[in-house]
């Protein structure tokens, strides 16, 4: 029988194997959110790559999430490290501030403590991480890798990986992926949800809406960019 | 040593908020002494002192730093990374986290 040529559909397979083949077992991890991206954890199973899979719990989730993240674990049968804030940071957030802030205040100072102070955490630890993001995810996304160092996590000592085997994936061949291999979803994404946060700050998106619409819908998209290149000069990103 | 500041005016002339809470927390924090030279890279003159000097660093976003020291220069975009290894201030991790998540948008889809 011929060989079958490899095409872009294969990409994330290939990526997850040169992953597990360049660094120790004990020193990469998949970021699981909740959502779509679990196609990744179903993909290392089927390769057999025991990859170890972290979790960020912000203490915001859907309950529908935290049923999921057991679902997930009890199909694949594995462990599912969930990543907690700092509960001092947390209580000063909400002291100061209350419960809400994200929607005057903008989400930053809660994600930073929620999300991005325990997995920088998290990633000190690690040599290489995966995750799922896709570049039609959003503008921000629009030029993801399918693997890069990661400049953001990388510290003077230490050098970091970061794969992303589904960037040239599109929504779609996800969602085929998924229906295709009978891959255990977020029960949220029945109910119009696409892109999958905290409670606060995730909505249904309507069918013609772009995934980003249902994360901090009260929040001007135009804050989020900013680039400027030489000729133009017209844009340093700030 | 000898620091040097850049901060964005937006074709509105406007600051950019970065640019803007950033130079507040220097101001603040009275670390604005230790700057030698402000430059501004401003949206609206591609030959403002601030632009050229990211044209001939290659930086794409502010506010930035370039130190000069013992003849090396280094670029530093990220203000507490600037803070800790310069000025040697103690950044508090939630701090850190803020500012890389301004930095790097697209991380708070993770």
């Amino acid at each position: 029988m011929e060989p079958r040529e490899v095409t872009a559909l294969d990409e994330p397979q290939l990526v997850l194997r040169r992953a597990a083949t360049r660094f120790e077992h004990d020193r990469i991890a998949i970021s699981f959110s909740g959502a779509e991206d679990v196609v990744l954890i179903d993909m290392a199973h089927r390769l057999g790559l025991d990859f170890k899979v972290f979790s960020l719990d912000t203490g915001r989730l859907h309950p529908e999430t935290y049923r999921y993240f057991e679902t997930v674990r009890d199909h694949y049968q594995i462990q599912i490290e969930l990543l907690l804030p700092e509960p001092a940071a947390v209580a000063r957030l909400v002291s100061d501030k209350g419960l809400f802030s994200f929607y005057k205040d903008g989400h930053g100072e809660c994600c930073a403590i929620r999300k991005i102070e325990p997995l920088r955490r998290k990633l000190d630890t690690l040599d290489a991480w995966i995750t799922g993001q896709r570049q039609d995810q959003s503008v921000t996304r629009a030029n993801v890798p399918l693997e890069q160092a990661d400049e953001v996590f990388s510290t003077d000592s230490r050098s970091l990986t970061k794969f992303n085997p589904l960037a040239n994936w599109t929504s779609n061949e996800v969602w085929s992926y998924i229906r295709h291999h009978d891959v255990p979803y977020n029960s949220l994404h029945d109910q119009g949800y696409v892109s999958i946060g905290c409670e606060p700050c995730t909505r249904a998106v309507g069918p013609h809406e772009h995934e980003r619409a249902g994360r901090w819908w009260w929040e001007e998209a135009t804050q989020k960019e900013c680039g400027l290149h030489g000729e133009n000069v017209v844009k340093i990103i700030g | 040593m000898h620091i040097t500041f850049v901060k964005k005016i937006l074709a509105t002339g406007e600051p950019c908020r970065k640019c803007r809470d950033v130079e507040t927390r220097l101001d603040k924090s009275g670390h604005m002494d230790r700057i030698d030279r402000i430059l501004i890279a401003d949206e609206r003159e591609p030959e403002s002192p601030g632009a050229v000097l990211a044209r001939e660093l290659s930086v794409d976003r502010a506010p930035f730093f370039v130190v000069e020291n013992e003849g090396v220069q280094t670029v530093y975009t990220v203000y507490f990374k600037f803070l800790k290894e310069v000025l040697e201030v103690d950044v508090s991790s939630a701090d850190a986290a803020r500012e890389i998540l301004r930095d790097n948008p697209e991380l708070d889809f993770i």
